[in-house]
């Protein structure tokens, strides 16, 4: 279980998060969306520590997340995340980039972490892509190739910051389809998305992000489809 | 009566500004002439002719292997051989010409290998020759990408005036006009400080006007 | 120019002493190169410290390593420390002078390199669980090696040609050798075609190796 409570950020003079409490279950979606500058994707560094905060408090299974005493590259296992911008590892084969986690980090023998990556290739649908580099690969393969690479960690819980957002139009649904995947094997999953069709089918519970703070929450289609607060609607009737 | 002044005099000071002006003049004109020859060659090697490429780079890469004094004395002794009375300064100047020309080429080609190639077909679209399209669309655009680069060559090339010294050229330029005066003053230090000074001025001056240059609204506009 | 008769023999027979020269020109390339990147390493960290004083001797350094000639620094070196009471010799001043030159060309290649990496890289690897050395170690050097290779091998080569200045101040590496010899034998033109023929060959095995080095360390 992820427990935000009272979560406070700023850079600089510039407060992002102006207070956020959220709750995210074992096996559950959610799915954040809102405006650019809303705070959505700084919430995800901070959960995974990528980024401090101010005040507040995020506990991931119970682990202050913040808490001086804990080390973080220990928690970072238990939460994949996967950006935007693919970061795939320019210099490694597919197969390196999703091997070198579980080998350095987890201290795996060779041989196990090459299954791992053959694995978890295949699962996102790039068996066939094994020795390829990224500069090889399309822009949505090397997206599933982060997505891979995060599973290969074997995470409680996936972030996702706008994973497709910077994707031409005709790859974003080989990595929604990914996605679907995840979410049906009961993935629990943070997701950041301009995608309103995907959270109203995939999530359970849809957070509009409004300047900082968390405007309106509630189970995807109903916040999708009735919204109860002006914003929200302007938002959804701007975006759809 | 001894009048040779062991100090540094007004007219020193007036020796290393003549010196600076020659450096200058130097690199003006082997500048000029080498970024001529340069883009004539680099072009040369864009079109890709194999007559034309392997040539022009094997030129390019013994320009760029051979150290800038060997290429002075051999091209003294060649003016000599060829019959020329012996002028440090000419051969000088067509040393740095022939030497600076090799690396722009280099620049230039990159340059134009920079310009996307739609770009060149949607100019040929537009009816545009050959000429024309080089030198309304690729030539505008591929200058964006080159005049760092150039600006560095001509930084460089105006340091490597310095080396002309070792042809005894005349009238002398910055480094050897220093050179004359710490015989006489024997303060080594604060006289090569000071051309330093000179030439870290020249520098900054060139490097102001192209950035100068680069501030143009064209050049802003292709700043992405 | 018809009339010039090209006499080798006297070449042919200073052949050693040349080649005997060459490798005093490599030795002295070799080591610029690796005290000038050793310098370089140290400059490009101190290049983003807070402390001014650093930022200002790593600016300052770049500044005048770049924008000055490399024929004056050799002057500073071998006549300009004589104020101070240091005297030193053709090798060490030639030496020190190229490095210096080295260190600051090199500063700044590094400074490239680093740039050239996406700081979101950084962010994905820790993202992973990696340690911030196991990040730079495995994910960031590779690609900034990368970046500055062809740099690097640029500037060996700047180096290997810079050594010949030595001969101005009467270093006897290739050029100076050269220069010796050709006032011994009167045959200046064969003499310096030799030397330029081995600077050619020398600055060719330079990239044949680092073109073969790069095409099987960068597939990617």
């Amino acid at each position: 279980m992820i427990k935000i409570e009272e979560v406070r950020k700023s850079f600089g003079n510039l407060e992002v998060l102006k207070g956020i409490d959220l709750t995210v279950d074992k096996g559950e979606v959610v799915c954040l969306i809102g405006g650019s500058g809303s705070g959505k994707s700084t919430l995800l560094m901070c959960i995974n520590a990528l980024e401090s905060i101010q005040s507040g408090r995020i506990e991931v299974d119970g682990i202050d997340v913040h808490a001086p005493s804990t080390d973080k590259n220990k928690l970072r296992r238990k939460l994949g995340i996967v950006f935007q911008q693919f970061n795939a590892f320019p210099h490694l084969t597919a197969r390196e980039n999703v091997a070198l986690a579980p080998r350095h980090v987890l201290g795996l023998p060779k041989s196990e972490t090459n299954q791992l990556a053959e694995h978890y290739l295949a699962h996102v649908g790039l068996g066939d892509k094994l020795d390829a580099y990224p500069t090889q690969l399309s822009g949505g393969q090397q997206q599933r190739l982060a997505i891979a690479r995060a599973l290969a960690m074997k995470p409680d819980y996936m972030l996702l910051d706008e994973v497709t957002s910077a994707l031409d139009p005709e790859l974003v649904g080989e990595v929604l389809d990914t996605l679907r995947l995840l979410a049906r094997e009961g993935m629990t999953m943070i997701a950041v998305t301009h995608e309103i069709p995907f959270a109203r089918e995939v999530a359970d519970r849809v957070a509009f992000f409004h300047d900082g703070v968390i405007h309106e929450i509630g189970p995807a289609r109903d916040l999708i489809s009735s919204p109860q607060r002006t914003r929200t609607r302007d938002f959804l009737g701007k975006i759809l | 009566m001894n009048n040779i002044s062991t100090t540094f005099t007004a007219n020193d000071l007036l020796l290393m500004l003549q010196g600076a002006g020659v450096t200058f003049l130097l690199t003006i004109v082997s500048g000029i002439g080498g970024t001529v020859l340069g883009f004539l060659i680099g072009w040369g090697r864009s079109l890709r002719a194999p007559w034309l490429y392997y040539p022009l780079g094997a030129y390019i890469e013994i320009m760029r292997a051979v150290p800038l004094i060997i290429q002075f004395v051999l091209m003294n002794s060649f003016m000599a051989i060829l019959g020329y009375a012996i002028n440090p300064f000419l051969s000088g100047i067509i040393s740095l010409t022939l030497y600076i020309a090799a690396y722009v080429a280099e620049v230039v080609r990159a340059g134009i290998d920079a310009v996307p190639h739609p770009m060149v077909r949607a100019a040929r679209g537009l009816g545009l020759g050959y000429i024309q399209a080089f030198r309304l669309v690729v030539v505008p655009l591929g200058l964006k990408t080159v005049l760092p680069a150039w600006t560095g060559l001509m930084l460089g090339l105006m340091k490597d005036t310095s080396l002309i010294a070792v042809l005894g050229a005349s009238p002398p330029e910055l480094l050897r006009s220093s050179q004359i005066i710490i015989t006489r003053i024997q303060e080594p230090l604060a006289v090569l400080t000071g051309a330093g000074a000179f030439y870290f001025i020249m520098c900054w001056l060139i490097t102001l006007a192209v950035r100068r240059y680069e501030q143009r609204p064209l050049l802003q506009s292709l700043g992405r | 120019m018809l009339n010039y008769r090209f006499q080798w023999r006297a070449v042919f027979k200073h052949l050693p002493d040349l080649v005997d020269a060459a490798f005093l020109t490599l030795q002295i390339t070799v080591l610029s190169v690796i005290i000038g990147l050793a310098i370089a390493v140290i400059l490009a960290v101190w290049r983003r410290s807070e402390n001014a004083w650093l930022f200002w001797l790593t600016a300052t350094w770049v500044a005048l390593a770049r924008n000055t000639p490399a024929l004056l620094q050799i002057y500073l070196f071998y006549f300009g420390l004589g104020a101070y009471g240091i005297h030193l010799s053709p090798y060490a001043a030639v030496l020190a002078a190229i490095t210096f030159n080295n260190a600051g060309y090199l500063t700044e290649i590094l400074r490239g390199g680093i740039d050239a990496v996406n700081p979101s890289q950084g962010r994905a690897a820790l993202g992973l669980g990696m340690t911030p050395l196991q990040v730079y170690a495995r994910v960031i050097f590779p690609q900034v090696f990368r970046a500055v290779f062809l740099p690097i091998t640029n500037q060996i080569i700047w180096a290997m040609l810079g050594t010949s200045l030595g001969m101005i101040i009467g270093l006897q590496e290739l050029t100076g050798m050269t220069t010796f010899l050709q006032s011994q034998t009167f045959r200046p033109f064969e003499f310096y075609l030799a030397a330029a023929l081995i600077y050619l060959v020398m600055v060719e095995t330079v990239l044949v190796c680092a073109r073969l080095y790069a095409r099987w360390a960068f597939r990617w």
